[in-house]
């Protein structure tokens, strides 16, 4: 791993819904060229970090840092805008509008972003090049799965956080994808939470657990499949 | 900026020569002139409307009243001794900003609710109108207001008519070139799914706030030609009734294309005048499109080709290059 520049510093994370404490005090770092993954049962917070960290909520208590600079309760362009970004549990593109709309919206407010010939190569890498024309939303579910990390790609993330990117996808589709992730881990910071263990073995240098809340563990793949609470907790039911 | 024009040149060609040729083959008759004069008009409110609700998503129901407020602060300044023409810029720009200032609150809410809040601003300001007696005279209006000055003379007939036609083919041209600009694009996207545009680092309420000032500019410019051209203000000529028909111009010709909000105020701001001797029928034949174009034609009547014609440019360029180098 190199040097061990943090992407982002999430510390002591507090996020409460009413009476529903969805972070219980959550600290989590990520390094520079580094993969963290995140796994846990339904409800545990996952949804609910990343969008502490990309500026969608602000937690009642906790601080997250970017590149050193305290960027907590900051609204989702200025996440942006520090390269941080995200895609969606539930796929989210511009349905009304063609894939070239949507790529071009994506790059309208990013003052980094890939020059013509970049998003060109880009768009041969993701095989969307022959669907420019067409609306977001009649693209088939991968498609639109690769649109969005395209449009995260054009404006050159720093960190891309994936909320289940394999989710909905058939067999050979989730093979295709762990092969675009692994490529793309190459390309820019990767955080991925996924209930596919095998795409978190595949993919993750490092594994956050969450278990109602709390930050259970982190540890290498090898080191959480080998833990007895994170079996019985968890992959009990959902190692498949 | 070339390019927005180029794409849009031939129908704003079109629209212009229409523009000025309607005035000049209907000089032979006043009444008729009136109207095509007030149908110029409304292409300006129109065109700021299209940009609110076809293009931001936002369906302010203040739009009147912002129109009202410059109307008043013009035939104020106006009375106070200014010329239209001095009078005309500080009434817009003072109705925008009043009109950004009043929005400000509402700008933070989404679709229904936003327009519920504009309904309740423009309630405000149209009692506002009925309550400042010294400024408005209340509910009987102000009557016979000044034409502008015009090389001299006082600017009216078929020369006021032509005058209206520059500022609604200048309208079309500032719609165009915002629209075309990224600008444009940002409302698109804010339009679409707001919160994902934020994501993708679109700062969503500056974006909202500055379509709402130029579109308060659109229809404060509309309101303060409207005052000297018409003759008469009053509380009523800027209620919410007018706002609702101008956003179904918009709606009814086709939300988000730039000539749609033309061809439904063709077709409907003649419409008032046209029914003025059947006063009862005119508010339910408004109803009636209202209801039918929510639920027959939620596109508009240039909707469905719109979005047809879209996916036709979209398949001769990626669409990517050019917008790369706009
Ligand atoms: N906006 C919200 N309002 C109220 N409660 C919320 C909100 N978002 C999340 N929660 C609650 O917080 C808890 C954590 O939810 P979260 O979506 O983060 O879980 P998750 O780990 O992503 O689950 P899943 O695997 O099902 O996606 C849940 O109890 C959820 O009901
Ligand atoms: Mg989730």
């Amino acid at each position: 791993m190199t040097g061990r520049v943090p992407l982002f510093e999430a510390e002591g994370i507090v996020m409460r819904f009413g009476g529903v404490v969805a972070l219980r005090k959550v600290s989590v770092t990520q390094f520079e060229g580094e993969t963290l993954g995140m796994i846990g049962p339904n409800g545990s917070g996952k949804t609910t970090f990343v969008n502490v960290v990309t500026g969608h909520l602000a937690p009642q208590e906790g601080r997250v840092r970017v590149a050193g600079a305290e960027v907590t309760g900051f609204r989702p362009h200025r996440m942006a805008a520090a390269g941080i970004t995200r895609t969606y549990q539930a796929v989210r593109v511009f349905r009304e509008l063609t894939v070239a709309d949507n790529i071009a919206t994506a790059t309208v407010d990013a003052p980094n972003r890939m020059d013509a010939d970049e998003i060109a190569a880009t768009l041969d890498w993701l095989q969307l090049g022959h669907r420019l024309a067409v609306p977001a939303g009649s693209l088939t579910l991968f498609e639109q799965r690769r649109l969005e990390i395209l449009m995260r790609l054009v404006q050159r993330a720093r960190l891309i956080m994936l909320d289940e990117p394999v989710g909905g996808l058939s067999a050979t589709e989730v093979r295709a994808m762990l092969q675009v992730l692994g490529d793309l881990r190459r390309r820019t910071g990767l955080f991925v939470i996924e209930h596919a263990m095998k795409v978190i073995r595949e993919l993750a240098d490092s594994v956050v657990v969450m278990l109602a809340g709390e930050k259970l563990m982190q540890g290498t793949p090898a080191e959480i499949l080998a833990d007895k609470r994170v079996v019985d907790q968890y992959l009990g039911r959902a190692h498949a | 900026m070339t390019d927005a024009l180029r794409k849009h040149g031939r129908g704003l060609l079109v629209f212009a020569v229409a523009a000025y040729a309607l005035p000049l083959l209907l000089a032979g008759n006043r009444y008729f002139a009136f109207i095509g004069g007030i149908a110029l008009l409304h292409v300006v409110w129109t065109a700021g409307m299209s940009l609110l609700y076809g293009y931001a998503g936002l369906m302010p129901l203040m739009f009147a009243g912002i129109a009202g407020i410059s109307a008043y602060a013009a035939v104020g300044l106006m009375a106070a001794g200014f010329a239209f023409w001095t009078a005309l810029p500080v009434a817009a720009l003072f109705a925008a900003l009043v009109g950004v200032g009043l929005g400000l609150p509402a700008l933070r809410l989404k679709g229904f609710y936003f327009t519920l809040c504009s309904l309740v601003i423009q309630t405000v300001i149209t009692l506002a109108f009925v309550y400042f007696v010294n400024l408005t005279n209340g509910d009987t209006g102000i009557s016979q207001i000044a034409p502008p000055a015009w090389f001299g003379g006082p600017l009216q007939g078929v020369g006021f008519d032509l005058v209206l036609a520059t500022l609604a083919v200048g309208a079309m041209v500032a719609l165009v070139l915002i629209v075309e600009a990224p600008f444009g694009r940002r409302l698109v996207a804010v339009r679409e799914d707001d919160e994902l545009a934020e994501m993708l680092g679109i700062d969503v309420v500056r974006q909202k706030l500055a379509a709402f000032f130029v579109g308060s500019l659109f229809a404060a410019v509309g309101g303060a030609f409207y005052a000297p051209y018409v003759g008469f203000v009053s509380p009523r000529s800027f209620d919410v009734l007018l706002s609702l028909n101008i956003w179904l111009m918009v709606a009814f010709g086709g939300r988000g294309t730039i000539w749609g909000a033309v061809v439904g105020t063709v077709l409907l701001a003649p419409l008032p005048f046209l029914l003025q001797d059947y006063y009862k029928v005119k508010d339910v034949i408004y109803g009636l499109l209202i209801i039918g174009v929510i639920v027959l034609l939620p596109g508009g009547i240039l909707g469905g080709l719109g979005s047809r014609a879209a996916a036709g440019t979209g398949t001769q360029s990626p669409g990517l290059r050019r917008k790369e180098a706009a």
